[in-house]
């Protein structure tokens, strides 16, 4: 695998989530907290290049990215005859072989694995017996503490605000985003169905004209750390 | 936001909470959403301002406002007896 070729590495978050709409109540503050930390999301819907393979695209992305996010809590299917998820811990299994077979710089890859209920990925997926994963029980506050707590201890941005203000935050913008969505004329559905990169665009829009991002947050480097270690407790 | 503002939100540690609009934190805070939401029209009728209602996932549900205090200004007619 050819080395990575963006200068942002060490900026960029790969998110390994489930893309149907009823993750999109996740997905949305998920996206609102890396950019408010200063750091910069990358997520297979960000562009659409009809040439271009999902897989090619995804790996493209992790080879950019020093961090990355992994949210199972959908490997489950919840409906008779609906097929099991195994997109997401494909992609990890990507990761990890990134950090165990890759170049020297991908040894610093750091990631963070979400899990709905603590414990629960263990009964699909016991190979990561031991490692660190958080949970957000499906709520978006709790979300936002899980990357919080993983940005100020894995990645190492200090000067991080609070789950608190952050979520609070995220209160801002939306109130923000509704009303001028709404006073352009955009309907409910526009801004239910809004595309991933539309929204992220309006994120770094609001983020520049509140001045919040932690732009000041130092990243500390780590030497040696455990392999798929989620945090360093 | 230009106008003034207020949000009944989910609260972090659970409950619901009102909090001016930029404010990082609550101006007050509520076990059920309903008695969040009287609070915040109460707490608004002589401001002028907006209230975002929020869903549990933080998305605004619904803006009202501003709203204004029916009653009359002291020393002004009307035709109330």
């Amino acid at each position: 695998m050819p080395p990575s070729v963006s200068g942002d590495f060490d900026k960029n978050v790969f998110i390994n989530c489930p893309f149907d709409p009823e993750y999109t109540s996740l997905l949305r503050p998920l996206l609102f907290t890396i950019l408010y930390v200063g750091m910069i999301p990358k997520i297979g819907l960000e562009r659409s290049d009809s040439g271009e393979t999902r897989i090619n695209k995804i790996c493209e992305m992790m080879r950019d990215s020093r961090y990355s996010i992994h949210d199972l809590s959908r490997l489950q299917s919840r409906r008779r005859n609906e097929f099991y998820r195994m997109n997401m811990p494909f992609e990890l299994g990507i990761e990890y072989g990134c950090r165990q077979f890759g170049p020297d710089h991908f040894r610093n890859k750091r990631c963070l694995i979400l899990e709905k209920s603590r414990h629960d990925y263990a009964k699909a997926l016991s190979d990561l017996a031991g490692v660190d994963i958080k949970s957000h029980q499906d709520k978006p506050e709790d979300l936002i503490l899980a990357m919080r707590d993983w940005f100020f201890e894995t990645v190492g941005l200090r000067n991080i605000d609070s789950r608190t203000v952050i979520w609070y935050k995220f209160t801002d913008f939306t109130s923000s985003f509704y009303n001028t969505r709404k006073n352009q004329g955009y309907s409910d559905e526009d801004i239910e169905d809004m595309s991933v990169p539309e929204y992220m665009h309006f994120i770094q829009e609001w983020l520049k004209d509140q001045r919040v991002t932690a732009q000041g947050a130092t990243v500390r480097v780590h030497a040696q750390t455990p392999i798929i270690s989620t945090t360093e407790t | 936001m230009t106008k003034d503002s207020y949000h009944v939100v989910p609260a972090p540690n659970g409950g619901w909470s009102v909090k001016k609009g930029g404010a990082v934190r609550a101006s007050k805070h509520f076990d059920n959403k309903a008695d969040a939401e009287k609070w915040a029209k109460e707490a608004v009728r002589s401001q002028g301002a907006e209230i975002y209602v929020h869903r549990r996932d933080g998305t605004v549900e619904q803006k009202s406002g501003p709203t204004r205090d029916p009653r009359p200004s002291r020393g002004k007619h009307t035709s109330q007896p």
